[in-house]
């Protein structure tokens, strides 16, 4: 039979209840660690009574959980508040270098293009300029939110609102990164250039996919995060 | 009674040098002479909490034990916001007392 173990048991159930950071769940555990022994031995006694003191003396590790998820998920939040506006800065360098690299090759759509091109682009401009308002109406939104010290309604509620704001501009941010691959691909497939010539076009949707892709990874991250902190932490 | 002062408490623990969590907890108590009952592993997110804010930096030493200890210290900024929370809190302090008619308030509206 398992001898009682009151401190790694606890600070078991600490990580796994923090297990929606696990750079913090490991920090925590040691720090938490340390104060439980240090706790546990300030009397000279080591036994599992005095340890479950030291457990007790600490308090309920959803509670303390609950405490650090508020910090935990409105920096992640803030994170890809921050991201949504460097990417949507990294996606305008890169479309205007495709742009001035057209400029500078005389390489004009053909007549052919022409009609869908003005479509998509049309597409792109708005779906980009949608994103970069919500982009900075969600950055400034969660800059400005205070960390709450608890895991409460309130606190979800300024997270969902991050978080449905940092979707809601990365959503058209997507459709303009398709909408300017698939404009590229048109010229590059209609004409053939040679690799000195399309190297640039490549190079600038390649970044801007890249950009896009690490994105949505970024806040499908923070959003299981937040997912799983609410479903672990809910009463 | 804690609630929304944790962080003044915290910063307050510290102002004496730095200290590991745990002797944070003991200066608290040792310094409110007790009267402070609050759940020990409550203070931990509020030393992350002002260490993200700027207010306390940090880092990880090892203990005699051979454990691993993160040790907090006020930053400058820490430093500056404890004396602004401390002089509102004796303007708060002398303003309640004041109105609560307590004896040392009373002894000196008299005397004047």
């Amino acid at each position: 039979m398992r001898q009682p173990a009151p401190v790694a048991d606890y600070l078991d159930a600490l990580a796994r209840d923090l297990g929606f950071d696990p750079s913090l769940a490991h920090r925590v555990r040691q720090e938490v660690e340390d104060h439980l022994w240090e706790a546990t031995t300030a009397n000279g006694d080591t036994s599992i009574e005095a340890q479950a003191r030291a457990v007790m003396n600490f308090g309920e590790a959803r509670m303390i959980a609950g405490q650090y998820a508020a910090l935990s998920l409105l920096r992640q939040a803030r994170r890809s508040g921050a991201m949504i506006v460097l990417a949507a800065g990294a996606l305008y360098v890169a479309m205007k270098g495709r742009v001035a690299w057209y400029g500078l090759m005389q390489w004009v759509l053909s007549d052919t293009l022409q009609p869908v091109g003005k479509v998509v682009l049309a597409i792109d401009r708005a779906a980009y300029i949608l994103a970069l308002l919500l982009g900075v109406v969600g950055w400034a939104y969660i800059s400005s939110r205070r960390v709450s010290p608890r895991f409460d309604t309130a606190c979800r509620s300024q997270l969902r609102w991050s978080l449905g704001l940092v979707t809601a501009a990365a959503c058209p941010m997507v459709v303009s990164v398709i909408a300017d691959a698939a404009v590229t691909a048109l010229r590059l497939l209609e004409e053939r250039p040679p690799i000195s010539v399309c190297g640039i076009p490549l190079l600038s949707i390649t970044i801007e996919v890249a950009v896009a892709a690490v994105l949505v990874m970024a806040i499908g991250k923070t959003l299981r995060n937040t997912l799983r902190a609410s479903s672990l932490l809910s009463n | 009674m804690l609630k929304g002062h944790l962080d003044m408490i915290v910063l307050a623990a510290l102002s004496r040098g730095p200290a590991h969590g745990y002797a944070v907890i003991q200066e608290i108590h040792r310094r409110s002479g007790g009267a402070f009952e609050l759940p020990e592993g409550t203070i931990y997110p509020a030393l992350h909490r002002l260490e993200q804010a700027g207010l306390l930096s940090s880092q990880w030493t090892t203990a005699e034990s051979g454990r691993r200890r993160r040790v907090y210290a006020l930053t400058k900024r820490g430093t500056r916001t404890l004396a602004e929370e401390r002089a509102v809190w004796l303007r708060f302090a002398d303003a309640i007392g004041g109105l609560l008619g307590s004896p040392g308030h009373a002894t000196t509206r008299t005397s004047r």
